[in-house]
């Protein structure tokens, strides 16, 4: 794994010629441009605070719009990553470079647009006088949310240069995940309703124990589960390894694929 | 081998093959996936073919190696190979350098973004640093001619520039080793001049190239060598008139099955001889009772008095299926004198379906002087949608006793 990373090092110019062409696509014909990734977060929480506004919902604004804006990165990623290997058949077929960049490339835009709505999302933290954690482990945190990210982009990019359904079983098991992963509710609705297998099984989601561990350190949210969310964490790094090695395995017969 | 350095040779490809997997229908989906391996547990079993195989070459330094072929001979596949987007199923290649290739000119364009950005995109693709890519800029930008539009998305580009942009690039990043998919029939000719001298610079800055092109002039002129795939295998590595010659037999072998002969006295000639459908169009597939019509060109350099026309047809394997000729046909030419034609009508085809080998000949009345004889020098290709054993169909029918 070593002398991967040495090349992508050697190749990180491409890597930010990627970075920046994936965040320049993504806004090219648009009228505001880059300010979208600003107004998108700060849309979002105004809309969610007329949504609160209006109906009875067991959830505050600010933990809401938080876990939202965090589900969301993966969101992107996975639907950027159907596309990753494919998407970029021209240059695969065209030149011989790590194919893993291209995955990574696309994982660095989003996480560069995430740290932009993650920018307007202090900001409104601050207004809204949250009550902080421990922010010292908000690097941490991110980085596993982003090893999570890329591992399963890996996972779903080569799947799709083989299988072209992968799409439509995506779209499934997003809809599956979301609604498995404490988004829109709290993890005492399964912490405080169901036994503890059910409970591991819960946390065995690295989504969940990610999206607690945030809101432990941006909004006070004590859950107090720490082998759980360590659980979380694990299967994340497992599936970035994972993912990994996938990639690998399949990237020589990329060429011949597409 | 010409240069003698004691630098490893830039290109050795060793022992080489390429196989592919075949697929029935277009790209898998997980449910075709799922059933292949119901069928046989031991994961899908899948047709493969080899695109290449045996492939063995060394390329030296500042040498220019043209590489012919037919179509699916594995041309592209032996560059890409060699650019290292595929990966060889057994042997061993070996290159020394940056490797820029013109596979597809402008094929890692992005339509919506600007000449300037997917300069700068190529540039890293290939390996160079955006300062490096900086540097020259403005040379690319000059080559390509492109100074007003550079900064314009290339979606808006036409056909034309996008190819000119995609040049300069991959030759002003300055590889050590240049590949050349076919780019020779693209752009204008004015564009196609800057393209040949700018590879007859890289030759004499020492640099290596490997072209494909299906202009046998061209590539004879600029290669100092040249490779003949065949059914992917190399069937000649050698001098470039002699190789291009031999591609040349080859080509015209495989169109007659290798029988091809042609000789005369040359009093008079055959030029050419057109075969036609019915509505006489050009054609070269027949159905079975279709009719075939040959339109024999023919050019007389003194006047021939009662010449005499004769044709052949035989099969794949050069058995004669059928010949007569205008005597036997009871037609009459009194004399021919310069250029003219007489037509051959083949009425109701009757043959198996395989490709048949015409023949034809001009020779005196008394059958003492050839003129011109050109054997199995055209073939068609019949299709009968009946079978049966031997080369013709005759009308038959069973009569069985009540």
């Amino acid at each position: 794994m070593g002398h991967r990373w040495m090349d992508i090092f050697s190749r990180r110019e491409l890597v930010w010629i990627l970075i920046e062409r994936n965040l320049k696509i993504r806004y090219k014909s648009s009228f505001l441009g880059f300010f979208w990734s600003l107004l998108a977060p700060l849309s979002l929480i105004v809309v969610y605070s007329v949504f609160l506004g209006l109906i009875r919902f067991p959830m505050s604004l600010p933990v809401l719009v938080t876990s939202i804006i965090i589900w969301q990165f993966l969101a992107m990623c996975m639907g950027d990553a159907l596309q990753s290997i494919l998407g970029n058949a021209n240059l695969v077929t065209k030149a011989a470079f790590p194919r893993v960049i291209l995955p990574l490339s696309m994982v660095g835009a989003n996480a560069i647009n995430f740290l932009f709505s993650f920018a307007v999302l202090s900001v409104y933290l601050l207004i809204a006088r949250v009550e902080f954690g421990a922010l010292i482990y908000l690097p941490g945190i991110m980085l596993t949310q982003a090893a999570l990210c890329l591992g399963m982009s890996l996972i779903i990019g080569t799947a799709n240069v083989f299988f072209r359904d992968t799409e439509h079983v995506l779209s499934v098991v997003m809809l599956a995940w979301f609604f498995l992963t404490p988004v829109i509710y709290g993890p005492e609705l399964v912490l405080d309703n169901f036994p503890r297998w059910v409970q591991v099984l819960f946390f065995a989601n690295p989504m969940t124990g990610i999206l607690v561990a945030y809101r432990e350190v941006l909004l006070s949210a004590h859950v107090g589960e720490g082998g759980l969310v360590a659980l979380s964490f694990s299967v994340a790094w497992g599936i970035f390894f994972l993912g990994w090695g996938i990639f690998h395995a399949a990237e020589p017969r990329f060429g011949d694929e597409l | 081998m010409s240069g003698a350095s004691n630098q490893s040779p830039p290109i050795v490809v060793e022992q080489v093959g390429k196989r592919f997997r075949l697929r029935r229908s277009g790209t898998r989906s997980l449910k075709s996936a799922f059933l292949d391996i119901l069928r046989s547990p031991r994961g899908a079993r899948r047709e493969t073919f080899w695109a290449l195989q045996d492939i063995n070459f060394t390329v030296n330094r500042g040498e220019t190696l043209g590489i012919v072929g037919a179509n699916g001979a594995g041309k592209s596949t032996l560059l890409s190979l060699l650019a290292g987007t595929k990966v060889p199923t057994t042997g061993r290649i070996q290159t020394t350098g940056t490797v820029s290739s013109l596979l597809e000119l402008g094929a890692g364009f992005h339509p919506d973004l600007s000449g300037r950005e997917n300069v700068f995109l190529a540039g890293a693709i290939m390996g160079l640093s955006r300062r490096q890519m900086r540097a020259r800029f403005d040379a690319i930008v000059e080559f390509a001619g492109l100074h007003d539009f550079i900064d314009q998305p290339v979606k808006h580009y036409s056909s034309g520039m996008y190819v000119r942009l995609g040049f300069a690039v991959a030759v002003e990043v300055d590889p050590d080793i240049l590949l050349i998919d076919e780019v020779l029939a693209v752009g204008d000719e004015n564009f196609q001049k800057k393209c040949l001298r700018k590879m007859e610079d890289f030759r004499r800055a020492g640099k290596t190239m490997l072209i494909i092109s299906h202009d046998l002039g061209t590539i004879q002129s600029i290669s100092d060598r040249i490779l003949f795939l065949q059914d992917g295998r190399v069937a000649g590595l050698g001098a470039p008139d002699e190789v291009v010659g031999r591609y040349r037999a080859a080509a015209r072998a495989r169109q007659t099955g290798g029988h091809e002969r042609e000789w005369g006295t040359g009093e008079a000639s055959i030029q050419t001889v057109i075969t036609e459908d019915a509505d006489g169009r050009p054609a070269d597939t027949f159905q079975a009772g279709d009719t075939l019509r040959c339109r024999i060109r023919y050019q007389a350099h003194q006047r021939i008095e009662n010449p005499v026309f004769g044709f052949a047809v035989a099969d794949a394997s050069a058995r004669v299926v059928f010949g007569s000729n205008t005597q036997i046909g009871g037609v009459n030419i009194p004399a021919i004198e310069g250029e003219g034609e007489i037509t051959l009508v083949l009425q109701d085809i009757p043959f198996g379906s395989g490709n048949y080998l015409l023949s034809f000949s001009l020779h005196s009345a008394d059958h003492r002087t050839n003129y011109h004889r050109l054997d199995h020098y055209f073939s068609i290709s019949v299709v009968n949608p009946d079978s049966f054993e031997g080369v013709c169909r005759i009308p038959t029918r069973w009569e069985v006793p009540t």
